[in-house]
């Protein structure tokens, strides 16, 4: 329901730890309790990510447990 | 519709009214969310190690750079185990430790706009003032008349205002609670805005949840938001008055709240007709007590 608001969330944690790295891929982990519907999210992605580091970063989602709702890792193209 | 969903209006700011001094104050505007990007704090960001969740990469560190990672085929894998709703989840671990520290029980109500919450309380209000202090935040998009109906029921109330946001923050409680200062031993009712869907991910530092459904909404509310059931502790169907008139079937109701959330407490009242009202009374001194 808050899918646009999460994905800049996303974006904006991953950005200030890529510090200026070109993202290539960005990695969630997302529990059935989340209250997050995963396709929307994708949909969001790639709207919210141009313009940024994590432009044309692909989005994993990673199934977990529970209400787990977190950013497990991002991969940069080249090491910083 | 709400600030967290990135399609709020910047001009419908969170307002917060004390209902004693009549004084607003104007608390932010947007959503905290997406107010994150501007405030971040660099330096006192800790990596958030969430309990559903092992990780077991092999992760190192070089020096003066606080990020666990490893080296990929040509880049660097950086692992952050963030939680996206991090900055709501520490203002409301926050709010936790400041009520229990205060011995106060803040119970968060949540509902479909009439199911009767305001009217629940008004009637818990009369029925407890004289024994237990009872404050209330009170969360709507627009007016004052709940938190006037709490305060001529006989308690503190705050109006929050959330203009555009469709539910309650974790920082307008902790905003709330300094001007409403609830004493030890009370309990603090957080009304949530009328919404089965929001507010159901955010914690806002409360005990537990409460839901309310009444039995005019029909049997499978539940069912049809199954989140807010599986988030509250207790579950109250409210109007039990109106059962008969509006072909209400309580078995339905009752096993379509279990079959979501087989661990809920369940209560059919009447905040009305007062049926049922000594058990939900009960009910609260004893969490009060527990």
């Amino acid at each position: 329901m808050h899918e646009l608001g999460l994905t800049k969330n996303i974006i904006a944690i991953v950005t200030e730890h890529a510090k200026g790295c070109k993202v290539k891929r960005v990695s969630l982990s997302v529990g059935p309790q989340a209250c997050v519907e995963t396709r929307a999210l994708e949909f969001c992605f790639d709207i919210v990510a141009a313009g940024t580091v994590a432009e044309n970063a692909t989005l994993e989602i990673l199934p977990a447990s529970g209400d787990t709702f977190l950013i497990k890792e991002f991969e940069t193209e080249e090491a910083a | 519709m709400c600030g967290t969903c990135g399609c709020s209006d910047t001009a419908n700011a969170v307002k917060i009214t004390d209902l004693s001094t009549g004084a607003t104050q104007t608390m932010r505007k947007g959503s905290i969310l997406n107010t994150l990007e501007a405030d971040y704090d660099h330096h006192s960001h800790e990596h958030h190690a969430h309990d559903h969740h092992d990780h077991d990469e092999e992760h190192h560190q070089h020096d003066g750079d606080g990020q666990p990672h490893m080296h990929g085929p040509t880049g660097e894998i950086i692992s952050l185990e963030t939680a996206i709703l991090q900055k709501n989840d520490q203002i409301a671990e926050r709010n936790r430790g400041w009520f229990e520290g205060r011995g106060v029980l803040a119970l968060n109500l949540v509902s479909s706009p009439g199911a009767g919450k305001t009217t629940l309380l008004e009637a818990t209000i009369k029925a407890l003032k004289n024994d237990v202090g009872i404050s209330v935040i009170e969360g709507d998009q627009m007016t004052t008349n709940d938190a006037e109906r709490i305060r001529d029921a006989g308690a503190k109330a705050i109006q929050i205002n959330t203009g555009a946001g469709c539910h309650l923050e974790a920082d307008m409680i902790s905003d709330a609670v300094k001007t409403l200062d609830p004493d030890t031993g009370s309990i603090l009712f957080i009304e949530n805005v009328g919404n089965l869907v929001c507010p159901a991910m955010f914690d806002l530092g409360e005990h537990m949840k409460v839901a309310i459904i009444s039995t005019t909404e029909g049997e499978d509310k539940p069912l049809k938001y199954p989140h807010m059931f599986q988030a509250s502790e207790l579950v109250i169907v409210n109007k039990m008055d109106l059962a008969p008139h509006v072909d209400f079937d309580e078995k339905v109701c009752l096993e379509n709240i279990k079959s979501v959330n087989p661990n809920a407490d369940i209560l059919l009242l009447s905040a009305k007709s007062n049926d049922g009202m000594a058990q939900w009374l009960n009910y609260l001194k004893n969490q009060l007590n527990g």
